[in-house]
């Protein structure tokens, strides 16, 4: 079986790195870029199954049990230090409460903290202007651009083709199957296609007639130098601020700050906005007042391939008996990745997901209106 | 001073040596824009200004690829200088 994927990301080298693994000989994977040049290497390298769609929940606590299994084998560097979402309204507590009964009830230990027991995890924080928080121990960050090498050279070495500079401009059907991609450096036939190019997946997947409903959000994420360790836990979210401002330490030290902020749909990937440099800055370093003294290094863009209801579209794409789709994440394809890969090599080797769950992720949900329902997208 | 181990500093934001560029290199690093990132190459507060054209010689010569095919990807970011974040938060969100 010859397998192409469209789009080398972490969500393509991980379908990649399945199928091999499986004994499926022939993989090829095609980049318009260099490889990670998307949403894989400009995004928080965080991850956190304390979600609020089952679909989610049980999704990504598998993908964050693989990311554990994988770590030996690939050397990846993982920390689970846990997610801190902030409130500054009593009511939010409320709210918490809310979703930690719904994670406890998938058997994710997310819990309510007073402000004392905020101080605990993060002593600096601006106790004055916060009421408690929702904590989530098994969250945590990564080292992403270490990991995303190394899974690289990994799938490389175990013999999966990588293009990098390969633009897939149009699929090829005939007679219910898609039978070759045509690429700026010539065509390439295959037996199997995933289309794992987050959202350049819509242009590619329309040249056969198939409607993909995703829409590049931008993002503007920003980094400081880098100190020492001053944010303990992976992630502090500022929950009630409009767009949701949060804060990571990268290992390097560096300190990553984004926010949700309204912006132009496929607006260009340079389109520099100095206005995000303020607007996360602000209410961040309100919470986190020494932010008020450090230095803002670089600052870049990204973008969330969004559906229309925030979660990935998987499997199978109708009509095509031999097309899949991996795309669609909504800001959370690195930390899903691993799961990706297992549920797209499941679907192309036996016909189903491991994870019945991932059935309802399907793109046809689009059409029979069986949206699935996620309220807690962050950043 | 000049022992048989010589430390090569080729960039001096984060400290990579000449020896982790070869390695990283030897292991398959077969991109200039993923090596970068691999190695923080341009990341530190100078954005790449000693690094990037030690780096990018090195690495053209080793994989046989002219100095412009590996620099065509590197962009650097905005602000070019790293900017107190109370500069931003005093003046608002006006700017």
């Amino acid at each position: 079986m010859k397998v192409l994927v469209v789009g080398g990301g972490i969500s393509g080298l991980f379908v990649a790195y399945e199928l091999v693994r499986r004994g499926v000989k022939d993989v090829t994977v095609v980049e318009e870029n260099y490889p990670g040049s998307g949403a894989t290497l400009r995004n928080a390298a965080c991850f956190r199954s304390s979600f609020t769609s089952p679909e989610h929940v049980l999704l990504m606590k598998e993908s964050i049990k693989r990311w554990f299994e994988l770590k030996d084998e690939f050397g990846f560097e993982l920390y689970q230090k846990g997610y801190l979402w902030v409130a500054r309204r009593e009511e939010t507590l409320d709210t918490f409460r809310k979703l930690v009964e719904f994670h406890n009830k998938y058997g994710i230990p997310t819990r309510v903290l007073s402000v004392d027991e905020v101080k605990e995890i993060q002593p600096n924080i601006n106790s004055k202007i916060i009421t408690g928080a929702m904590f989530d121990p098994t969250a945590g960050k990564m080292k992403i651009l270490e990991n995303f090498t190394r899974l690289y050279l990994r799938v490389k070495g175990l013999g999966v083709k990588v293009h990098p500079y390969t633009k897939a401009l149009k699929l090829v059907a005939r007679g219910g199957k898609i039978v070759a991609a045509e690429t700026n450096r010539g065509s390439l036939e295959a037996d199997v296609f995933v289309v794992a190019a987050a959202e350049k997946s819509k242009d590619i997947l329309g040249t056969v007639g198939v409607d993909v409903p995703i829409e590049p959000v931008p993002r503007h994420p920003l980094v400081t130098e880098p100190y020492s360790d001053v944010i303990k836990p992976a992630l502090i979210v500022d929950w009630d601020t409009p767009g949701a401002p949060y804060i990571t330490q990268t290992a390097h030290g560096t300190l990553y700050m984004a926010r949700d902020i309204a912006d132009t749909p496929g607006a260009p990937i340079y389109s520099t906005r100095l206005d995000v440099m303020s607007k996360t800055t602000k209410p961040l370093s309100e919470i986190l007042p020494f932010l008020r003294h450090v230095y803002i290094l670089r600052y870049w863009m990204g973008y969330y391939d969004m559906t229309p209801d925030h979660h990935p579209i998987y499997g199978p794409v109708e009509p095509y008996e031999n097309l899949y789709i991996a795309a669609g994440f909504s800001g959370h394809g690195m930390m899903m990745a691993p799961i990706t890969g297992v549920l797209i090599a499941d679907w192309i080797l036996s016909g189903k997901p491991s994870i019945e769950i991932a059935n309802n992720l399907k793109l046809e949900r689009f059409k029979t209106g069986r949206l699935v329902k996620e309220i807690a997208v962050i950043g | 001073m000049g022992g048989e181990k010589r430390t090569v500093i080729i960039c001096r934001c984060n400290d990579v040596t000449l020896e982790e560029l070869k390695k990283a290199i030897e292991m398959g690093i077969d991109d200039f824009e993923l090596l970068r990132r691999y190695l923080r190459l341009g990341f530190g507060p100078c954005q790449g200004r000693s690094c990037i054209m030690i780096a990018a010689r090195y690495f053209a010569r080793a994989t046989g690829k002219s100095i412009s095919d590996v620099l065509a990807n590197f962009h650097v970011r905005p602000p070019i200088l790293p900017v107190p974040s109370r500069a931003v938060v005093v003046r608002g969100e006006g700017w």
